[in-house]
């Protein structure tokens, strides 16, 4: 019988990661929560899903995903007011004193919300859990190519959008 | 703009932390919905053969299909007793209606015999003449 999982373990070295992801992906507080939840219940339900894992934090953000995706169908379909709760700024970044920075974050935010969520996830996992493409391609179930070249669209995206306010700030 | 300072300046960007109120509630939620590890006469007979069964589920759950598969068939198909005392009965059976068919023939062929070809009459014993045969002659 597989062991119990230690979860305090596993929330205290991931749920900083998984937070953050879901967050970007939902760009909804209530609903990073419940599935944030819904990752540790699905732990603690089957503890047989860590065994064998070799990286612990792929395989969470692989689950996060798949879970930020179920959840993103669900809405399109079921609520069609959703788009406007989505188009609230909802703060990806921690707030800053700096007034600059604090724009540019906002702005930052702002322009990840645009991109498409496959290249969101892609940017993100590259950008803030710094994967390789190849680890990238695992998680998301691409191929290392299908990565890559997502990234590069969405770092294009990104700084089309943002390049007025990073050259003011430079 | 640079590039690679552009994506290090992304890097760079702090992102937001995980409300720490959520930590118990996330946790003690995961806790409830954990299998409970109870000693009691039900689990712990479920936990045995899970123990067994666990190496590789799929092919238990198949042999066990397949067993299941031929007591059904076995179930469905008469049995080999039955088979054997039909078939004895059925033996029986033809070789009375043989024996009562041969029977019939030759009765038939009395019968028949009887009404086209009478018997012929038996003569009847001539009565000794009471002469010598030696003056019938002379």
């Amino acid at each position: 019988m597989p062991a119990a999982v230690d979860l305090e373990r596993l929330y205290d070295a991931h749920a900083q990661a998984l937070f953050a992801f879901l967050l970007n992906l939902t760009r909804h507080e209530a609903d990073t929560r419940d599935l944030l939840q819904g990752i540790f219940v699905k732990l603690a339900r089957e503890p047989a899903l860590l065994e064998g894992v070799r990286e612990e934090r792929a395989f969470l953000l692989r689950l996060a995903h798949n879970a930020a995706i179920d959840l993103v169908r669900r809405r399109s379909t079921r609520e069609k007011n959703y788009e406007q709760l989505a188009a609230e700024a909802v703060p990806v970044f921690a707030p800053s004193s700096d007034l600059d920075q604090q724009s540019f974050r906002q702005a930052l935010s702002d322009a990840l919300r645009e991109l498409p969520p496959d290249q969101r996830a892609v940017i993100h996992l590259k950008l803030w859990e710094g994967l390789t493409f190849e680890a990238i391609a695992d998680t998301l179930g691409l191929s290392p190519n299908t990565a890559a070249s997502r990234y590069r669209y969405g770092l294009d995206k990104l700084r089309q959008r943002l390049r007025p306010l990073y050259d003011e700030i430079k | 703009m640079n590039t690679d300072d552009f994506e290090k300046d992304l890097q760079r960007q702090p992102l937001r932390s995980v409300p720490a109120e959520w930590r118990q509630p996330i946790l003690e939620a995961a806790r409830a919905s954990a299998p409970r590890h109870s000693a009691s006469t039900v689990a712990q007979p479920l936990a045995w053969w899970r123990e067994l069964l666990w190496p590789c589920p799929q092919a238990w759950a198949g042999l066990a299909a397949v067993w299941l598969v031929i007591l059904f068939v076995n179930g469905a198909a008469p049995d080999s007793g039955k088979i054997e005392s039909a078939a004895q009965h059925r033996t029986r059976s033809s070789t009375q209606e043989i024996v009562v068919a041969l029977e019939q023939r030759r009765w038939r062929a009395e019968l028949l015999a009887s009404l086209f070809d009478p018997p012929p009459v038996e003569e009847a014993p001539r009565p000794r003449s009471e002469r010598p045969l030696t003056s019938v002659m002379v």
